[in-house]
């Protein structure tokens, strides 16, 4: 909601610059953001009744002298004869209307209205939807304006639950499905209440006699419907979040002045429905449990001083909650507009002691394991749950995001394929990856199990011990044998035939409760640790990368460490790994040999081959100025 | 030219994994929480509407409850937790206070988009007791965030509303670029959620908070888009080492 600085700060004798006002604001809870003149305000959903100039005002009350000074009209009003009939009063138990006549429909606008669109930047529609939209601004109350020459017969308040066409004020075509209040005349929908108008009965420039709807409908009829059709409603927004059922004779009265400072009014004439009194919230004045629930100590003068430039009314120990304020409720309640008015910020902390806990990791178990996985490469991953392949067993969500993402999963190796593929893509020749995450299935009821899946392909590691060896079952057989040598797990060859890939690697697959690992692990000794300070992450490149490997003859065996140290450190923005592919050792011929692979990846280009045989050659000239050391071939 | 015998073979570097950075962000949260004194739980991640919404004081006519907002499932009898909350009302329905816990793990709600997942992680947790105030809460939450970001951070509380706490506030760090962030929220339980669950509100108040993983994870690592988060890219998750 956007509110005008200068419509505040009108109202308020100190005169706050929009700096200091925006602070006080902030203090009271009222989250916004400055454009210029303008507050956008993002009040919390409690806060209906501060979705207005009046509103702010009401809160601002409490820091500055705020007088609103706006008139309203005070003389005796005639009877309304209306042929209406509620049929749904528990949704709206209050409605008034109010008919006006006027002369000519004026073609300038004066003072707050004129200020209001020019201020706001707001299109004007027509007189009385514009007196509305103000008025909407202004007190918070929405009020729909009628065309009277399309009002005759009769207007009927009711709930209907069937399919009906209807067309907004706004040219929208709109079927209303399901339940929805709505106003009828002659059976005909006119209004979807709450939400927006009818086109049938709208007023229009020309509009000389206005009937004013100003109703109080229940926020849980009206929650959910603008998202429903679509339709962006400012009185929806106020209606779902409570709006003022007291206010009905005063905002008809604000309006009949706002149109009487503009046109002369021919006639008037207003009625009320109520189908019963609004409640009066009454809390005992109690500043101890005050002070208990925020920790501070003030007295009941400043504390009941507080709640009174709130609008509060104290009388005979009691404190009377105003209708505007239905969030209001409880001594937390008020212990929260008193913190507000103190500001959190200006609350001193207490030292807290939480007595001390027993300290046990339930996750032990879980945790070795990871590290364990992490020890010998794995990467763990986080998958969403949602897919669209069904099992028998899956669990259908009853809304998705789209029909891709319909069903919980029942694996999770399906997910760890399709990052497997993602990665080969990506160049990847090593992968391994492993999840741990809760899998949920209907089969009488709902089951939950915790599972560890792995996936795992290519070369077992990039290191020249590993780097010829490929993934397969022996090889993590053999792995978790290391850590549970009496269990059996069943590991799979996963058939790459359904698989859109042209690589051949053996894909292999676990999935296991975990449950089934026993607590024989815990005594495996973990080699990696968790991260002690947060690295900073450097955004990573999907450009095409490539490789190039040096192989290097060693005859000064000394010179090793030195080649070593030029090539695993060489420093280029184009290189983005490099490792020792290849060792040998030939007693013969006292040599070794020693081979070194580079990855080439750019994070703003696709490399050419001249890019990057530029930088290879300089590898290659650095380190040949290392004596002993030779390139086969070069 | 001498040769060496007994040479060394060259470095061996072995590579080594990683933890996936949002579930080592949720460890470390955690394991701070839980040296101040609080005792991990589990709760499910479907949960029914009594524990998700009745329960916290969410009424029915709650925007959240709506369609576009939680993920229900076989018919509406379900529904995915869209908070790690519900933890704490089963966790409250089985012990007695004093009592202090924590829980963690995967929540759910109806948003896709470059700044909103539709699952992503929180840490909540709940501290009741006799006479715990809002002056405690504070205190607390000073020290997560000096642990978190260091003690020379910039903070600030701001009053805001859930209707499971009541005083509600968020709370703000103030970033290096001078822009105020939102870290977390807390506040004290609302009375009424006691009572749900059993316990003399008269007697017993509580403090309870909540983060958002993803929100500080990409904070301290500087990752600007949620959805690397996601993608299982080795690139990605070898810089978290």
């Amino acid at each position: 909601m956007k509110i005008a600085y200068s419509h505040l700060v009108q109202h308020i004798e100190e005169n706050p610059n929009i700096d200091q006002l925006s602070v006080s604001l902030f203090q009271l809870g009222h989250e916004h953001e400055i454009d210029g003149d303008i507050f956008d305000m993002e009040l919390t959903p409690n806060r209906g009744d501060c979705l207005s100039l009046n509103g702010l005002l009401r809160d601002l009350a409490v820091f500055y002298t705020v007088n609103l000074n706006q008139e309203i009209y005070t003389e005796k009003l005639d009877k309304l004869l209306i042929d209406f009939e509620n049929l749904s009063e528990s949704t709206c138990p209050q409605i008034s209307f109010l008919k006006l006549e006027i002369d000519q429909v004026p073609e300038i606008y004066k003072d707050s209205l004129d200020s209001y669109f020019l201020d706001l930047g707001l299109n004007k529609n027509n007189f009385f939807t514009d007196i509305s939209n103000y008025l909407s601004y202004e007190t918070g109350q929405p009020t729909h304006c009628y065309d009277a020459n399309t009002m005759s017969g009769k207007l009927l308040f009711h709930e209907i639950e069937k399919n009906e066409e209807f067309e907004t004020l706004l040219d929208k075509k709109i079927t209303l499905t399901g339940k929805n209040s709505v106003f009828s005349l002659n059976h005909d929908v006119i209004n979807l209440a709450g939400i927006v108008g009818g086109k049938s009965t709208s007023c229009s420039t020309d509009t000389k006699i206005v009937i004013v709807e100003c109703a109080f409908f229940q926020p849980e009829a009206i929650i959910g419907k603008s998202v429903k059709y679509d339709i962006q409603s400012e009185a929806s927004h106020k209606f779902e979040r409570g709006v003022d059922p007291e206010c009905h004779d005063k905002v008809l009265r604000r309006f009949i002045n706002l149109v009487g400072e503009h046109t002369n009014i021919k006639g008037m004439s207003i009625i009320s429905y109520k189908s019963k009194d609004y409640p009066i919230h009454q809390i005992p004045v109690n500043v101890q449990k005050i002070n208990q629930i925020i920790g501070i100590n003030i007295s009941e003068n400043e504390y009941l001083n507080y709640l009174s430039k709130l609008s509060f009314d104290i009388e005979e120990g009691f404190i009377k909650v105003p209708s505007f304020r239905s969030d209001v409720k409880t001594q937390n309640d008020l212990a929260e507009e008193v913190a507000r008015v103190i500001g959190y910020d200006n609350i001193p902390t207490l030292e807290i002691s939480i007595p001390s806990n027993d300290r046990k990791n339930h996750k032990d178990l879980e945790n070795k394991l990871r590290f364990f996985l992490l020890d010998h490469g794995f990467y763990e991953v986080i998958n969403s749950p949602f897919v669209s392949l069904s099992s028998e067993e899956a669990i259908k969500v009853d809304n998705p995001l789209d029909s891709n993402r319909e069903y919980l999963r029942t694996n999770i190796t399906n997910s760890l394929v399709d990052n497997l593929l993602f990665n080969e893509r990506r160049q990847k020749d090593s992968i391994k990856l492993f999840e741990i995450s809760d899998l949920y299935s209907s089969n009488s009821g709902i089951n939950k199990k915790r599972k560890l899946s792995i996936i795992a392909s290519g070369r077992v590691g990039l290191n020249f011990e590993d780097f010829s060896k490929k993934i397969n079952k022996k090889y993590l057989t053999m792995l978790f044998q290391e850590i549970l040598p009496n269990e059996v797990f069943d590991f799979k060859i996963l058939s790459r035939d359904l698989l859109d890939t042209k690589i051949k690697n053996e894909i292999v697959t676990l999935e296991v409760d975990i449950d089934k690992f026993s607590s024989d692990i815990l005594s495996y000794k973990e080699v990696s640790k968790s991260p002690e300070s947060f690295a900073q992450y450097s955004p990573i490149s999907d450009l095409p990368s490539s490789f190039k490997d040096i192989s290097y003859s060693i005859k000064d065996y000394s010179k090793t460490e030195a080649l070593q140290d030029l090539l695993l450190n060489y420093q280029s923005d184009i290189i983005k790994n490099v490792y020792i592919f290849d060792y040998f050792k030939n007693e013969k011929q006292e040599e070794i040999k020693i081979g070194f692979r580079y990855i080439f990846q750019s994070k703003i280009m696709t490399l050419t081959s001249a890019e990057i045989d530029l930088v290879y050659n300089d590898i290659v000239s650095q380190s040949l100025k290392i004596s002993g050391i030779s390139i086969p071939g070069i | 030219m001498s040769l060496h015998k007994d040479i060394l073979p060259p470095r061996l570097i072995k590579d080594r994994g990683s933890l996936h950075p949002i579930n080592n962000m949720k460890d470390s949260i955690m394991n701070l929480l839980v040296s101040f004194g609080f005792d991990i739980i589990d709760g499910p991640e479907i949960e029914t509407e009594e524990f998700n919404f009745d329960m916290l004081n969410i009424k029915k006519s709650h925007p959240a409850r709506q369609m576009h907002d939680t993920f229900y499932i076989e018919n509406k009898s379900n529904l995915l937790r869209t908070h790690t909350s519900p933890v704490q009302i089963r966790g409250m329905l089985e012990k007695k206070p004093p009592l202090a816990f924590i829980s963690g793990g995967k929540v759910y709600r109806k948003d896709d988009d470059a700044t909103h997942l539709p699952m992503f992680h929180q840490v909540e947790g709940i501290y009741v007791d006799e006479n715990v105030n809002f002056a405690q809460l504070k205190d607390l939450i000073y020290k997560i965030i000096y642990s978190l970001f260091g003690d020379k951070v910039e903070l600030r509380f701001r009053p805001s509303y859930f209707p499971f706490t009541e005083p509600s506030a968020e709370v703000d760090i103030l970033s290096k670029e001078g822009k105020w962030l939102e870290i977390l929220g807390c506040g004290l339980v609302n009375p009424i959620v006691l009572e749900n669950c059993n316990i003399d509100s008269d007697k017993y108040s509580g403090l309870a908070f909540g983060l958002g993983i993803e929100r500080i994870a990409m904070l301290k690592h500087g990752v600007t888009d949620i959805r690397e988060f996601y993608k299982s890219n080795l690139d990605f998750l070898s810089q978290f080492k």
